[in-house]
């Protein structure tokens, strides 16, 4: 099936946030086709504009999104063509890869990825209610077989990542006999990675094709800001906050967590502050730096490090999410995570966007 | 349209504070408005109207609940197809009221604190009453998803163990979201939806919630158990509805020189106008067109379907726009059909940018119109098609009719900034709006 064209033009790019910096792309989205005609024409952007670096190192993390998918795809068809415990390994291995270069460019919610919902595509999260599991059963079920255009067509909740994670890593399919390997099974892994891949090489191309119309419009330096205040928003009020039970009920709850069923949550943390770091912040040092607010700079520099540093430490002791909220030491350690994080969400979206004068929208804090 | 509708609004009537002692705000004909309309719309004035837009909208709902609670105390009296037809419509045109407040809520921390207990949703009713296991889905990790309070005299969730064997509605009330979990809903519009309709199991086909009356007969008849608790759980959820309207019926009322009405009056009017549209754009993009709209029909999913039981959700989105669309005109229709009006956030933008307030006024209209379309294919007398219907897989049609909602939902969000903009409010956030950084 292919959705209403309209309803390409307009659409949010994750569960929490309706960010209201996406709205400006409505436009700018219609003006895509148009950006890429003038490429050619105009020049103002230098490569050192913030917006310039922006791109360029938007582009990198696309590109090794695009690398990884490829990667897991063809592990896939291998693992289905000659199943074995390492083939197993090895798939495993490169859907973590994968998923964490999903999470290093999490944060950009304008552009291509904002188009037919491809945030969702990638990542169908917070999913309370595990559509992610009922919707994949279905195609396990009454001798179903998965294609990636009926993938493409259907529930975006078996579109992703999360829907791989649920055929390589869940409990329970071990439990009722189903076994990665099996030919429904098979049929679904290859659908969805092959329908991931086929995204990612879109969101290249587009990504490409959106240069000129993005390095010459001034508002996008806003909506850029606001894509990285919105991911760290849901990285600390929601990603981290709801297992915690911070947020909300006081309940820790493990499945609020990212990836619960691998148990690389903190991993997925962990690649989202990589990806603030390599993607996000030489753009914006390059913007602190033409406002004249170089002192931001070294603060900013400085909380990324340390933020890392923490989490890094924790992913060190080899204990998941889930496992360390179970103990009250685990519990402590993710608290001061909690913390840490929240400073470099004060950073970023206090004390910079105020400097920049960066006015917020309505954003993921509005719905209940 | 929007034109004629734009010149035709009385600007500055002064609603008749007086009149509320009879606790019914009178509406003014036209000519007082022609009269009036010369004058400035002041931001003051602005927030006065809304102060009585919103009093009338609750005490609407106020009225419409004891409605749905008398019709409740008579289906339990004398159950029978007749009376639990009449709770049921009963419930229908309590929601129309109750939905047109929730612009209300975001902005207004009152309101938003307190309505959790009225509207939480979604809900795991496995928490309330029986479900038929093999087609209910809960939330992950919700220890109490299948407590059925109904069935029990005691419920232990998450290692504690309480005593249900008396419900009360304050029983009820401390039983939300127990256990730490937000789809734990004990009270509220869609229990009593649940406890009328029973659960949906139709999917994506035709048909509502099929609960039988024999679940509330009070001899050999009672079907499913338990009757006579099920019957005293709908009456203490009802009492409970009418009890929390009341408390926010006074909160708005003319009357009381302490209560939050006076509260955003003494306040500069800027920052309730501020309130007025972090209501408006909040429940337009996050909440209806976000969590509402979109996440049931991304993933097909009639689990995210706001009002599953029923399957009035049509009627939930349509009254929710409505409500919107209220706060920005300035006016409200009352459920005996009389007009609450009186100066507006359109009259404000209109002396600022009209060119801005005839936009926003059409993207209005056409949100109504686009959700009312929603509202007629599930109304229609012949093959209603209800949101479940339409959020199938593979349903062009319907998925259609969904988007236009949500990108005419978009659209006005994008002016309801714009606006704020225009008078000047700089930040929607409302929390560390211009300091705090």
């Amino acid at each position: 099936m292919i959705r209403p064209a309209i309803f390409r033009s307009v659409s949010f790019a994750s569960r929490a946030p309706c960010s209201f910096a996406r709205l400006l792309l409505t436009g700018a989205l219609g003006l895509l086709a148009a950006g890429a005609a003038m490429a050619a024409a105009t020049g103002s952007a230098t490569d050192t504009a913030p917006r310039a670096i922006w791109h360029a190192d938007i582009a990198t993390g696309y590109e090794r999104l695009l690398e990884s998918t490829r990667a897991l795809d063809q592990a896939t068809q291998r693992f289905c063509d000659a199943p074995s415990a390492s083939a197993l390994d090895e798939l495993k291995g490169d859907w973590r890869d994968a998923f964490f270069d999903w999470q290093r460019v999490r944060f950009v919610d304008f552009g291509p990825i904002d188009l037919d919902s491809r945030a969702w595509q990638f990542q169908f999260w917070p999913d309370s209610k595990n559509l992610v599991a009922r919707k994949a059963d279905y195609w396990l079920s009454d001798g179903r077989t998965a294609t990636s255009e009926a993938i493409a067509g259907g529930s975006i909740a078996v579109q992703g990542f999360p829907a791989l994670e649920y055929l390589l890593f869940d409990a329970s399919l071990a439990g009722r006999g189903i076994k990665p390997s099996d030919a429904q099974a098979c049929a679904l892994l290859t659908a969805i990675a092959g329908h991931l891949a086929q995204e990612a090489t879109e969101v290249n191309q587009e990504w490409q094709a959106f240069a000129t119309f993005y390095k010459t419009t001034d508002t996008l330096t806003d909506t850029t800001i606001h894509a990285a205040m919105t991911g760290l928003e849901i990285l600390v009020d929601r990603r981290l906050a709801s297992p915690l039970g911070l947020r909300g009920t006081p309940q820790v709850n493990p499945y609020a967590a990212d990836a619960w069923r691998s148990g690389v949550s903190l991993g997925t943390l962990r690649a989202s502050i990589e990806g603030m770091k390599r993607y996000f912040a030489p753009g914006l040092r390059a913007l602190l730096a033409e406002r004249g607010l170089d002192e931001l700079i070294a603060p900013l520099d400085e909380q990324l490090a340390s933020t890392l540093a923490e989490i890094q430490a924790l992913e060190k002791r080899e204990r998941s999410l889930g496992e360390m909220l179970e103990t009250q030491e685990g519990y402590a350690d993710l608290q001061s995570l909690f913390i840490e994080a929240s400073q470099l969400k004060q950073l970023i979206n206090g004390r910079i966007a105020a400097a920049l004068g960066v006015v917020t929208g309505f954003n993921s804090s509005d719905g209940d | 349209m929007p034109v004629s509708r734009f010149s035709l609004r009385p600007i500055a009537v002064v609603i008749a504070a007086s009149a509320a002692a009879t606790l019914s705000l009178t509406a003014h004909s036209d000519s007082t408005a022609d009269q009036t309309s010369k004058q400035a719309v002041t931001q003051a004035a602005v927030v006065k109207n809304y102060t009585d837009l919103a009093f009338a909208t609750f005490q609407d709902a106020l009225t419409a609940a004891k409605a749905l609670d008398a019709a409740t105390d008579a289906l339990i009296k004398a159950p029978s197809e007749e009376t639990l037809k009449a709770a049921k419509q009963a419930w229908l045109a309590a929601r129309v009221p109750y939905m047109q407040t929730e612009v209300l809520r975001f902005g207004n921390a009152i309101v938003d604190n307190w309505e959790g207990q009225l509207n939480a949703w979604p809900l795991d009713e496995g928490l309330i009453d029986y479900v038929d296991t093999g087609d209910y889905h809960y939330a992950l990790g919700n220890a109490g998803a299948k407590a059925n309070i109904i069935a029990s005299q005691t419920i232990n969730i998450g290692g504690e163990s309480i005593d249900v064997s008396t419900l009360t509605p304050e029983l009820l009330a401390s039983l939300n979201e127990i256990g730490g979990s937000e789809a734990n809903v004990a009270t509220g519009y869609h229990a009593i939806e649940f406890l009328l309709w029973g659960q949906d199991l139709h999917g994506f086909e035709p048909g509502a919630g099929e609960r039988p009356v024999t679940d509330y007969a009070q001899n050999d008849n009672c079907t499913h158990g338990n009757c006579e608790r099920r019957a005293t759980y709908l009456d203490a959820a009802t009492d409970l509805l009418v009890n929390d309207l009341e408390w926010m019926v006074a909160q708005w009322s003319p009357d009381d020189a302490d209560n939050y009405r006076a509260e955003l009056l003494a306040m500069q009017p800027s920052a309730v106008i501020k309130k007025m549209l972090f209501g408006m754009g909040s429940l337009s993009l996050g909440e209806l067109a976000g969590e509402r709209m979109k996440v049931a029909l991304e993933a097909n999913s009639f689990e995210d379907e706001h009002d599953c039981f029923s399957d009035n959700t049509h009627n939930s989105h349509f009254y929710d726009a409505k409500g919107i669309q209220n706060v920005y005109l300035g006016t409200y229709t009352r459920i005996n059909g009389s007009t609450v009006e009186g100066p507006s956030l359109a009259g404000l933008v209109a002396e600022a940018n009209p060119e801005l307030d005839a936009t926003l006024t059409a993207q209005l209209e056409t949100t109504m119109n686009a959700v009312g379309v929603m509202k007629k294919k599930a109304e229609a007398e012949t093959k209603p098609v209800t949101f479940d219907m339409l959020i199938a897989p593979g349903n062009a049609e319907g998925a259609k009719v969904v988007s236009d909602s949500i990108v005419a939902l978009v659209q006005q969000t994008g002016s309801i900034e714009k606006v704020a903009r225009e008078l000047g409010i700089e930040s929607m956030q409302p929390d560390d709006a211009g300091h705090a950084f």
